[in-house]
């Protein structure tokens, strides 16, 4: 898991992106809808932010192109994860449950 | 019939969040742009719409490579209607405007600062590209040209390179103030 250290930590747009890919692929619209109901609708994605954070997530082969399903709308682009994609997802989940713990130890102590 | 009407107006993409307030405004108005361009632009009035406008910054995108109605489509995907672009580089969006909100095109800070930084190194390119002509061309006059005939071309010349440096400077210190203040946010 070491390789992927130096593209930690992910801004929010970018893991929430992984997040919902993760599960399946999927198309810009659904993203941005699936991020604000994850978030309880506090990330919510312009389209320069999806736009910019997929080409960069492409860029560096975390998410690829994935065909579209047949009699679907054509023009909608499909995304999928890569094996890149979830082991720097994994990654990175492992460095929120460090700084979690840290946090939650500190706020226990502190007697909140 | 919808009426096309023309402005003349200028805007500096360091200010492009200016533009795209003064685009809403008109809009809110009645006046709703079609056409973007540097200096001029197309309206066309219709009482019984009004937008919200983003301006985006994106090089590279074009028919050819496939990327520019990929670009296209996803903002539409978002709900952004493709308006038109200038220089190709600049494009130019709309959507429905909606009471309580002003909906944006980056969200967050990271992707701000990004789409800041994209302006800002236009804005050096052109700074380097501009000052290689400039010397170039300077040192053909100096050493083919003598006397005062010398100094009638340089003396314009120098005035308006100088213009256009002050111009992409400013430009380019504009920028940095506008990511230092969200960086130190």
């Amino acid at each position: 898991m070491d390789k992927w250290k130096q593209m930690l930590p992910l801004t929010e747009a970018f893991y929430y992106i992984l997040v919902t890919l993760y599960a399946e692929p999927s198309h810009g619209y659904g993203m941005m809808q699936e991020v604000e109901r994850m978030s309880g609708g506090r990330v919510k994605l312009g389209a320069g932010t999806l736009y910019t954070a997929l080409s960069t997530l492409q860029g560096k082969g975390l998410i690829d192109h994935h065909p579209g399903a047949e009699g679907a709308d054509a023009r909608r682009k499909m995304y999928a994860i890569t094996q890149n994609g979830r082991e720097v997802l994994a990654a990175e989940v492992g460095r929120l449950e460090e700084l979690l713990e840290a946090g939650r130890h500190a706020l226990k102590g502190a007697g909140l | 019939m919808v009426r096309t009407e023309k402005r003349w107006h200028s805007w500096m993409s360091w200010d492009y969040e200016k533009e795209e307030r003064w685009l809403n405004e008109l809009s809110a108005g009645g006046l709703h742009m079609t056409k973007g361009g540097a200096f001029r632009s197309e309206f066309e009035r219709d009482d019984t719409v009004r937008y919200t406008y983003g301006l985006d910054y994106q090089g590279g995108l074009t028919k050819k490579n496939g990327k520019l109605d990929e670009y296209i489509e996803l903002y539409r995907e978002i709900g952004w209607e493709y308006v038109s672009t200038y220089a190709g580089i600049w494009h130019f969006f709309r959507r429905p405007w909606e009471p309580g909100e002003t909906p944006k095109l980056y969200t967050d800070r990271e992707s701000l600062v990004g789409h800041y930084r994209k302006i800002q190194r236009l804005m050096i390119v052109m700074l380097l590209l501009n000052a290689g002509i400039f010397c170039i061309n300077m040192t053909n006059i100096v050493s083919r040209i003598d006397g005062a005939v010398r100094w009638g071309i340089t003396g314009p010349l120098l005035v308006i390179y100088v213009g256009l440096f002050t111009l992409l400077g400013y430009g380019i210190m504009k920028i940095k103030g506008k990511i230092k203040k969200i960086d130190g946010e």
